[in-house]
């Protein structure tokens, strides 16, 4: 199945969702659960709180799947927003004690976000938007990919990433602005 | 300034927006205008597409599959709920537009739409948990009265009730029915406390009618009442209300607001 089938599935089945058949939920988790759950699991660490994220976000798609088409969004990056803000909000809530268990076990994982580049399997049943995503932050150099990776997984402020990273707020400031115009530049050429 | 004239800026605001590092007061501002401003909302939606991939990329991970059977359960109890709460739409619509009413009525009480509210989100509740923390709550609580059950063949229900309306608080009162002693047991498990002036009143839920009072909570941890499997029979659910200190007349409904409730479950052997 190419891309643009991918999508096209997505958003058949959601649309069925919108109807409240129940069948079309089941295929959708069948497509899209690992790619969802990843991003919980990469914002949380934890196995049972990326659950409970993954839990609450389908029951949220299925809820609003009628509303999906208001998004004028491709469905995966609708989808992946819906799990990535609900793993951020269940991160704010956990009390100190759980957030700093929670750092320390997505501490050695932030080490790794550049590392971490798709393969071409991966990349096989990706939406189209997310391919032309790829290439452009391929073409970045690597620590301006890693602050825009962890500015946008954990929803960092210049200040939070400049302590996590341990570099002058003015330079993680002009990273992440370089870094913006040189997406926007790239990804113009896929719009 | 116009900021129509800078499109270069909009660019960035949305691209910093969308990442997340756009923050506080700007944030605000910013979208302020992007509700003004069609280019700007369009310039944030096309900013938080672009970086979705980055989500998007992460390795995927195949969860447990036991998640596939918590949502699945979670579905079909929001599709009941919704069943549940047309219904009770539909019995409140008859009651409003019906006829002769009682004169010392229920309906006519100050607030009367207040309970009748409150009725829906119970039927929510009535049908299954709304929320993945209150189902694995409410699965563990189950599991252990159905363990009493088990060994009680003489309790015929039970119940946990819960605070309306926040899932994320535990359960506030369980409740067991004797049918051999003609008693309800009910347990405070929570630390809600009521204050001097106020007791708090259970009420069986019967579909589609009227609330229905099995009396009043003294100020114990453990509480007995007297009843009869008639005032439990096809009674789907229970709910809590702060009454005036010594309760109010059954006939006259609940005057407060409703603090707990939840689903009454028969014990099937």
């Amino acid at each position: 199945m190419n891309n643009a089938d991918t999508d096209a599935t997505l958003v058949a089945l959601l649309d069925r969702m919108a109807a409240a058949d129940e069948s079309a939920l089941k295929a959708l988790y069948a497509l899209t659960s690992a790619k969802l759950y990843g991003v919980a699991l990469r914002v949380l660490g934890k196995a049972e709180w990326a659950e409970d994220v993954l839990q609450e976000s389908f029951l949220y798609i299925w809820r609003s799947a009628s509303f999906y088409r208001n998004t004028r969004s491709p469905p995966m990056a609708w989808m992946s927003l819906v799990v990535k803000s609900r793993a951020i909000d269940f991160q704010r809530h956990l009390t100190v004690e759980k957030q700093h268990l929670m750092h320390e076990m997505t501490a050695d994982v932030e080490q790794q976000l550049t590392a971490d580049v798709p393969s071409a399997l991966d990349l096989r049943h990706a939406s189209q938007a997310a391919i032309a995503l790829h290439s452009c932050l391929s073409a970045l150099d690597h620590q301006q990919r890693e602050v825009v990776s962890l500015a946008y997984l954990k929803e960092l402020s210049h200040g939070e990433l400049a302590e996590r990273l341990k570099l002058p707020l003015g330079t993680v400031k002009s990273w992440i602005r370089r870094s913006l115009d040189e997406l926007r530049r790239c990804m113009a050429r896929f719009a | 300034m116009n900021i129509q004239q800078h499109p270069d800026l909009i660019e960035r605001l949305a691209a910093e927006h969308a990442l997340g590092t756009l923050r506080h007061g700007a944030r605000r501002r910013f979208e302020a205008l992007a509700r003004q401003h069609p280019a700007i909302q369009a310039a944030n939606e096309r900013w938080a597409q672009r970086l979705a991939g980055i989500a998007e990329l992460q390795p995927p991970v195949t969860p447990s599959a036991h998640v596939w059977t918590r949502i699945d359960n979670l579905v079909a109890a929001d599709v009941q709920a919704r069943i549940w709460a047309r219904t009770s739409a539909d019995a409140r619509e008859a009651a409003l537009t019906g006829a002769a009413a009682p004169a010392a009525s229920w309906w006519n009480k100050p607030q009367p739409l207040r309970w009748l509210a409150g009725l829906a989100t119970v039927a929510a509740l009535v049908v299954g948990a709304s929320s993945v923390w209150e189902q694995r709550s409410q699965e563990a609580t189950i599991a252990a009265l159905q363990t009493e059950l088990a060994n009680k063949p003489a309790v015929e229900y039970v119940a946990v009730l819960v605070p309306t309306g926040d899932a994320s608080a535990g359960p506030g009162l369980l409740v067991t029915f004797d049918g051999e002693r003609g008693q309800l047991k009910l347990q405070r498990v929570s630390d809600y406390r009521e204050s001097a002036d106020r007791s708090l009143q259970l009420w069986a839920l019967p579909p589609g009618g009227k609330p229905r009072s099995l009396g009043v909570l003294g100020a114990d941890a453990l509480i007995r009442l007297q009843a009869t499997q008639a005032d439990l029979i096809e009674v789907p659910a229970l709910a809590v209300s702060i009454e005036p200190f010594g309760g109010v007349p059954s006939e006259g409904g609940p005057t407060g607001p409703v603090v707990f409730s939840g689903r009454l479950l028969k014990n099937q052997t």
